[in-house]
């Protein structure tokens, strides 16, 4: 098992090389001088030449990507242009806000979407079914932003039973620290739910089909058990593996919802950085993504092997 | 009558289709009595399996009851609801299915599946539960139980498992075991050896069983009263013996006459539509090959390893004549499949050569061979007609596919003049080309499936249990139609089976194989009257005939 881990940690090195070409390449991908690029419109020619030099902008791509990689492999993500603190310290500071929304979201999508998916399999063509799927369909089609500001309008502003943005870090208390996230995890779950909700359905259906779910109703299981304890850990594999991919659609999301709801979040950090062009942090947050993408995959991929035997490592 | 166990009145189960409701079982009357076996036998849609799970009441959604009664111990069944009715299931009555394999949670381990059936319906710890299994798993002979316990179904055989599935039905001594076809895929050895075990089992502990099976020999050696079903309805009951020797309805004579037994002919099946071309080239003489012809295929020394494993095939050595059949048996496992996969060149042997009318084409690697000019010479007809054809593929589109790759034919009214010819050959109705797979029956299916191999009029063909899947009156028709074809065209059949019976009548010769060795080669009937080892002996004696006549009067 652990040498399986391990070896799946070396074959995502490549992975990560040609993100962190790719996350480099940014700057220059986009059309003119990075200097330029840079230093913004009203900018002088000695104010870009400055700039040019201060990042080394003059000299060859691959001698800047290869400086900046083993800048990046000593834990230096470079320099912010705008407010000339260090990357990761910007970055550290905004973690905490993003990673509560993101584990939240995760917790409710699962507790939520999973039972939904499971009960409409079960109940499939009955009315339950058709209203859960309905559902799904709403949430999917649902931009997050609306769903956000009827959220806080209604059960903020209206009803005044949570507050209406900002975020309370966990170290002063577990309630006002989930009362900030209640709304933004809605909000930013809906999509993710609908998602997960209609897998787990398709799954389902296709495990109670099969033999083996015939013979637990032939040992006289009650349903519970047959759904539970057979159906759904067959069915898991799919289920988990979007769950995985929805992870990418949070960090999409949380962008936006941060904005809505007022979270000094990443998602700030990053819709600010891109505002002001500030590349060293793009590129930091972009990296830090990725890397979280990478991760999580491999978490899958080592789920897979705890929930099914047959699959070997 | 308060004897009775089991009495099922007049009962008859739908399914909803998209064609509306279809009726499965029109008006069924049987019983059991306690401790007694009675075999339910018919052929595939005679509703004998729904007349089981209507009994135990796991039809599917689209399955309803819509008549009749099913009385078990004077309790009317089909009006059981929730707990009631889990109460019965499992520990009354139990069953155990077709391919146990899939019977089986793949992610649970077989002693939990064991125990899960004990602690729904007992009130005891984990810990007696799981001793309770493990005495189970020894009751049904598994080998090192204590391991077993913590075994996966994948892990173990198709035998093995149907073992688990024993154990999970008798947990809770159940006063009726129904066994839906369980040895059904299994070979003959296993066969014999499961239903030995379950039949020792019913009659020690007292159970009542019904046996559910196509296979009338099976039926035969095991229960005192058979009962067959056609269509939905009892059409005859009575004890073996007056079965086959005085069998009063039409069906039942057809079903026993289409069932090959020692000593039948091909010619002595009684099949309807094949019956009138078969005969009419039976006297066709076989063409006397002038001596010191070279064989149509040589195979030497052929071997076969996969990853780390040990050899599946070593040292196989045969040749054939054209026109010439010769049938491949053995047990799961002896390496036949894979054989018969090396001559067809779908995968390469590690070592050894083929020979093909004089030309090498053992080194021809499997996925270049598409592109040899032999392609069209050897063609293969697979296991299950209903998985080998695509499903988005009209019958037109399966025959004529191989006609465009590897005769280069276009499109055209050549090409519809090719496939129409082929159907014709194997007898498969024009009017069906247009048809998609699932729009045909079995039979079709498999006429279909030897169509498209002898579109290019090939001169080997290597067939993988082509009747395996089929019924008996079907699997009749399609040996007549595969040695007419041998007739007419001189085409050399290597068939590749675990059903002596077939082979004997179809094959000139017969290679035993055993552990991916030979064990035993010579012409078919003298091997399988004689047989020098003890190894086709056993393979022998466990095919389960139709006895009439002395052994079965012995018997009874």
């Amino acid at each position: 098992m652990l040498s399986y881990i391990l070896r799946r940690i070396v074959a995502t090195l490549p992975v990560m090389a040609i993100v962190a070409l790719f996350v480099f390449s940014l700057l220059y991908i986009a059309p003119g001088d990075p200097a330029v690029v840079i230093a913004g419109d009203q900018a002088s020619p000695e104010d870009v030449e400055r700039i040019r030099q201060s990042l080394g902008l003059n000299r060859p791509f691959l001698v800047q990507f290869g400086s900046w990689v083993w800048r990046i492999l000593h834990g230096d993500l470079g320099t912010s242009i705008f407010t000339n603190l260090p990357v990761s310290a910007m970055i550290g500071q905004r973690l905490g806000p993003t990673l509560s929304l993101m584990i939240v979201t995760l917790l409710l999508t699962i507790v939520v979407a999973v039972p939904l998916g499971v009960v409409a399999a079960w109940k499939a063509g009955s009315l339950i079914d058709r209203v859960i799927m309905g559902f799904a369909v709403f949430g999917f089609s649902l931009p997050v932003f609306v769903v956000g500001y009827m959220l806080a309008y209604v059960f903020a502003l209206e009803l005044e039973w949570l507050p209406v943005q900002g975020y309370t870090p966990l170290a002063q208390g577990f309630w006002p620290w989930l009362e900030n996230l209640i709304l933004p995890a809605i909000a930013l779950g809906c999509v993710y739910i609908a998602l997960v909700a209609r897998i787990t359905r398709a799954a389902m259906l296709e495990v109670l089909q099969q033999d083996y779910v015939r013979t637990a109703k032939a040992k006289g299981l009650g349903q519970g058990g047959i759904l539970f304890i057979h159906a759904l850990k067959n069915a898991a594999v799919p289920i988990v593996t979007v769950i995985g991919i929805g992870i990418a659609l949070l960090i999409g999301g949380a962008v936006v919802t941060e904005s809505v709801f007022a979270i000094p979040g990443l998602g700030r950090l990053t819709i600010d950085a891109i505002l002001r062009r500030d590349y060293p942090v793009i590129q930091g947050i972009v990296l830090l993504f990725s890397f979280v993408y990478v991760l999580v995959n491999l978490m899958i991929d080592v789920v897979y092997t705890l929930v099914d035997p047959r699959i070997r490592y | 009558m308060s004897e009775d166990l089991l009495r099922i009145d007049d009962l008859h189960v739908a399914f909803s289709t998209r064609r509306g409701m279809v009726e499965a079982v029109r008006g069924v009357t049987l019983t059991v009595k306690a401790g007694e076996m009675l075999g339910l036998v018919g052929e595939s849609g005679s509703g004998k399996s729904v007349t089981g799970f209507a009994t135990t009441r796991l039809l599917d959604a689209a399955g309803r009851v819509t008549g009749g009664k099913i009385l078990f111990r004077g309790q009317d069944v089909t009006k059981l609801r929730g707990d009631d009715l889990r109460q019965l299931q499992g520990a009354a009555m139990s069953m155990i299915f077709q391919n146990p394999r899939a019977a089986l949670n793949p992610i649970r381990a077989i002693g939990l599946q064991i125990a899960d059936a004990i602690l729904t319906h007992k009130r005891i710890s984990k810990e007696a539960a799981r001793a309770e299994a493990l005495d189970l798993l020894r009751a049904v002979q598994i080998r090192d139980p204590e391991q077993r316990m913590n075994a996966y179904p994948h892990e173990l055989s198709g035998g093995m498992c149907q073992r688990v599935m024993i154990a999970i039905a008798i947990s809770c001594n159940p006063a009726l075991l129904i066994a839906d076809e369980p040895t059904t895929g299994l070979d003959v050895t296993t066969q014999k050896v499961v239903m030995d075990l379950l039949a020792d089992i019913a009659a020690a502990r007292g159970m009542a069983t019904i046996l559910i099976t196509h296979d009338l020999g099976l039926a035969a050696r095991y229960c005192r009263r058979i009962a067959v079903m056609e269509r939905g309805r009892i059409v005859e009951e009575a004890s073996p013996g007056k079965l086959f020797s005085a069998r009063q309805h039409a069906y039942t004579r057809r079903l026993v006459a289409a069932s090959p037994t020692a000593t039948s002919r091909i010619e002595d099946l009684v099949t309807e539509e094949e019956r009138e071309r078969y005969n009419a080239v039976l006297d066709k003489p076989r063409p006397v090959l002038p001596h010191g012809t070279p064989p149509l295929l040589e195979v030497r020394k052929l071997a076969k390893r996969f990853d780390q494993g040990s050899a599946a095939v070593a040292d196989f050595s045969m040749t054939m004549a054209g026109g010439e059949s010769v049938g491949l048996v053995g047990e799961s496992g002896s390496g036949k499949s894979t054989t018969s996969r090396m001559i067809c060149r779908l995968i390469d042997p590690s070592e050894g050569d083929i020979v093909f009318d004089g030309q090498s084409i053992g080194h021809v690697a499997s996925r270049d061979f598409h592109r040899s000019p032999l392609r069209k010479d050897i063609q293969m007809v697979f296991q299950d007609p209903n998985e080998s054809l695509n499903p988005r593929f009209t019958a037109f589109d399966c025959i004529a596919h191989p006609l465009m790759r590897l005769d280069g034919m276009r499109t055209g009214e050549a090409l519809r003049q090719r496939v129409e010819e082929c159907a014709q050959r194997v007898g498969l109705p024009l009017d069906l080309l247009p048809r998609f797979p699932h729009q045909l029956s079995g039979g079709q299916k498999a006429r279909v499936g030897i169509a498209r191999a002898i579109a290019c009029r090939p001169r080997l063909l290597v067939l993988d249990e082509p009747t395996a899947a089929l019924d008996v009156s079907v699997q009749a028709v399609v040996l007549q139609l595969l040695d007419r074809l041998r007739r007419e065209n001189d085409i050399a059949l290597l068939f590749v089976s675990h059903d002596l019976n077939v082979v004997r009548m179809l094959c000139d010769r017969t290679i035993v194989l055993r552990n991916g060795g030979i064990v035993e080669q010579g012409e078919s009937r003298a091997l399988f009257d004689n047989p020098k080892t003890d190894y086709t002996r056993k393979l022998v004696e466990a095919i389960p005939h139709i006895e009439t006549g002395p052994t079965l009067a012995a018997a009874l």
